[in-house]
């Protein structure tokens, strides 16, 4: 295994008594495109901010390259691109002065910058506004300008927080296929987002944060496998006995009757339909239902709203 | 350079945002051009030119042939009689070329604390006295010279048609063809060039008068006169009775050693030098100022003024750069980036320094090209003045941004101190017109210590710049800016 990028141990990080981080480990992989979840107050700010150093955790080491990675470290900021949830770029200035301005602060300059601004440009298909200034822009395009000033330094590990918020779905899809183009690339990237299908889609490895804990991080595949397909079948109510008979059905994980579905829990669903066909069943429509990472995440985290 | 790269994004920022070039250049000079449409040309006059005399000259003289007349004696009986002349000098007094006016001015100008401007007429010092312009003028009427030539402590009996002039109060201007136009809404300036021309009055009159009427003794009318109060005295012999008369007048003269009766002049009289004070105290009239009144003295004082006091309103500008960069989110980026702290505050720092004095200068030259300021004797002083202003207004709007966290926040407080200081430090009113503890107060406050310096460096009057001062203000003005500096580096939190 190639040697992580990124490494966190024991993460702790308290504000007073609030403690937003509590002991966070998590290691990704060059190249990896990592989604990280979590509800309103999980940390995931928090962990992005100590990922960008911008602040240092109470405790516990960061590694980037392998080397200690923290606000004092400047150096290795080169190394790593944001862009953050709220927009982050100067509306006075146009979408080629922020790129500038930006490519200057991590050391790029004449042609270099030129050249680094026109490919940026491209990228995020701004260069017919490129001298027009960002404060004109529709959301999308903001969106897109911020996503390429955290790019335009060339950095190892992109930090996306929440890139496709008020986007239109054309601003959005094109964000989504610029991620997957970049990581694609090399690029090591960290999504963060409240787009759960988003993260499902995009994310073959997934974390998800809740109450400063990492309680969950492994591959999308695995986690969808935490819970069951659903199988619904609309038919006449069953007897008790035919339903307790459901119920033991090999590959049946559970098997009740509510308001005229008869819904049936199972890991592999497409087996036990003959079966529950063979036992009598007449059911008028079937549904299949695989689980969802808005499932996997709800049943982790819980219904209960969070601030 | 990092810091260079945030301080020309700024510097972008700042050009293309109209709202500091409203407050910075153009609200400035709209307060500088209202005000001095609004003040009257006495503001900014120091408490010397406000002791300024009037005055308009009608005095026709007297009379050839009255100035060419022999002395008023009978024929000379004797010579030189020890340091007094026997015979009268009055025509010395009033040559054909001088009028008794003239005498007058001379005394005026050799008057300490009081200059004189000469209006060219009655009806044009009517108008300047109507409109505030002047709180007084003295008009010198044409019979002023023949009136003062008449003006004797005797009667008619020794000299013809004669004036006594003086009364319980003085000397009766009436009487001597003096008229004082007064401002009714301007009553202490009134008194005082009423008082002045009182004493002068006193100090040209009463030496003429004794002079004729010391002349007058021993003469042969004196002694006539002495016949009815000395018994037997008409009995002496006419060569005895002129060795008695002689005797008399020389004797007085010793009585009063210390005054010279036949001087005629009042430093003549008191035995004094005169002072050679008059060309300092004479000022040409020059017509009061139409439309903006281009080089009037209060834009000496406006300009300055208003230039430090807007300096310090670079504390909205920089307190709103600051929210801005916070607002828009590039504060996260500009801490994410691979630059200190020490980087982001100076790149915040050398545009605001650069545009503080941008400001300071280019108010300065508006206040030149517009108001017709002056740059005083050593105009190339000013560049440091204006540099060490902007760096204590650079060092406070610092601080004031680390304070201020939102937008609100920076114009409410940043106007408040802005406002307090300039009203503490006499940047709003001459310092002059403030109390004296204020006036030391107006020293905890930086504007008070740039005032200082242009004090120096603009005033138009000043015998010479005080290097000490303007030196002095600079180095407090840099020490102001370092402290707020400091101030700011310690406290600004840029999360």
């Amino acid at each position: 295994m190639a040697e992580s990028i990124l490494e966190l141990t024991g993460i702790r990080k308290s504000y007073g008594r609030t403690e937003a981080l509590a002991g966070v480990s998590l290691a990704v992989q060059p190249g990896e495109l990592f989604g990280l979840l979590g509800p309103n107050g999980a940390g995931k700010t928090t962990l992005l901010a100590i990922l960008a150093g911008l602040s240092g955790p109470s405790s516990g080491d960061v590694k980037l390259f392998g080397q200690p990675f923290g606000p004092a470290a400047r150096s290795a900021r080169h190394l790593v691109g944001l862009a953050t949830q709220d927009l982050a770029i100067y509306p006075e200035l146009t979408a080629r002065e922020n790129l500038r301005f930006f490519g200057r602060l991590y050391g790029l300059r004449g042609a270099n910058l030129n050249a680094r601004i026109d490919e940026m440009l491209e990228t995020v298909e701004l260069k017919d506004r490129a001298d027009h200034r960002a404060g004109t822009f529709s959301g999308g395009m903001k969106r897109r300008l911020n996503l390429a000033v955290g790019l335009v330094h060339r950095p190892e590990l992109l930090l996306l927080d929440e890139p496709t918020t008020g986007v239109d779905p054309q601003s959005r899809n094109h964000i989504f296929e610029r991620v997957r183009a970049l990581n694609a690339a090399g690029l090591t990237v960290i999504y963060t987002s409240h787009y759960m299908e988003e993260v499902q889609a995009l994310c073959p490895r997934i974390g998800i944060l809740d109450h400063g804990k990492m309680i969950a991080c492994d591959s999308r595949e695995t986690l969808l496998s935490r819970l069951d397909t659903v199988l619904t079948l609309t038919m006449a109510q069953p007897t008790d006995d035919w339903l307790a008979s459901a119920k033991t059905l090999p590959g049946a994980t559970s098997a009740e009757w509510i308001d005229g579905y008869l819904r049936v829990g199972s890991t592999d669903a497409a087996p036990l339909l003959p079966k529950l066909l063979a036992m009598g069943a007449m059911p008028t429509a079937i549904e299949v239902k695989a689980p969802t990472l808005e499932n996997v995440f709800l049943s982790l985290t819980g219904r209960a709203l969070r601030d | 350079m990092p810091a260079f790269t945030i301080a020309l994004k700024d510097l972008r920022l700042l050009l293309r945002d109209p709202r500091s070039a409203v407050i910075l250049l153009l609200m400035p000079l709209v307060l500088i051009l209202v005000l001095g449409l609004s003040l009257g040309d006495a503001f900014g006059n120091n408490p010397d030119d406000r002791l300024q005399v009037s005055v308009v000259v009608e005095d026709a003289g007297l009379p050839s042939k009255v100035v060419a007349r022999e002395p008023i004696q009978e024929k000379p009986t004797g010579a030189l009689l020890g340091s007094v002349s026997y015979a009268a000098p009055m025509a010395r007094l009033h040559p054909p070329t001088k009028r008794w006016v003239d005498v007058m001015l001379d005394d005026l100008k050799d008057t300490g604390n009081i200059k004189i401007e000469i209006i060219p007429s009655r009806a044009e010092a009517e108008r300047l006295v109507k409109r505030g312009q002047r709180s007084a003028v003295i008009v010198f009427e044409p019979e002023f010279s023949q009136k003062i030539d008449r003006c004797s402590f005797v009667g008619a009996e020794f000299r013809p048609n004669p004036i006594s002039p003086l009364d319980r109060y003085g000397v009766v201007t009436d009487r001597v063809g003096v008229t004082v136009i007064e401002n009714p809404y301007q009553p202490i300036g009134g008194s005082v060039v009423k008082q002045v021309t009182q004493v002068s009055l006193m100090r040209v009159i009463v030496p003429w008068m004794i002079g004729g009427a010391f002349d007058l003794i021993g003469k042969p009318l004196f002694m006539k006169k002495m016949e009815g109060y000395i018994p037997g005295f008409s009995f002496l012999p006419a060569d005895m009775r002129a060795s008695v008369g002689l005797g008399i007048r020389k004797g007085i003269a010793a009585f009063f050693g210390d005054y010279d009766f036949t001087a005629l002049t009042w430093y003549g009289l008191t035995k004094d030098a005169p002072p050679d004070v008059k060309a300092k105290n004479t000022a040409e009239y020059t017509p009061p100022p139409t439309g903006l009144g281009r080089g009037a003295k209060k834009y000496q004082i406006l300009v300055p003024s208003y230039t430090v006091t807007f300096a310090f309103f670079l504390v909205l500008t920089v307190g709103w750069l600051f929210v801005a960069e916070r607002r828009h989110g590039t504060m996260v980026r500009l801490r994410a980036a691979p630059i200190t702290r020490g980087q982001i505050l100076l790149g915040k720092l050398l545009p605001c320094f650069a545009v503080s004095a941008i400001q300071g200068f280019a108010l300065l030259l508006f206040g030149k090209l517009i108001f017709g300021m002056s740059f005083g004797a050593e105009p190339w002083l000013i560049v440091p003045v204006v540099l060490s202003t902007s760096f204590a207004a650079v060092g406070l709007a610092m601080f004031v941004a680390g304070l201020a966290r939102t937008e609100t926040q920076v114009a409410v407080y940043g106007t408040l101190l802005v406002l307090l200081l300039a009203g503490l430090s006499g940047s709003m009113m001459p310092r002059e017109l403030m109390p004296e503890w204020m006036r030391s107060l107006s020293y905890v406050t930086p504007h008070a210590w740039a005032l200082d310096a242009y004090e120096q460096l603009l005033h138009p009057d000043s015998p010479a710049i005080d290097w000490a001062t303007v030196g002095t203000s600079c180095g407090v003005l840099c020490a102001f800016g370092l402290a707020f500096s400091l101030l700011a580096w310690w406290w600004m939190n840029l999360e």
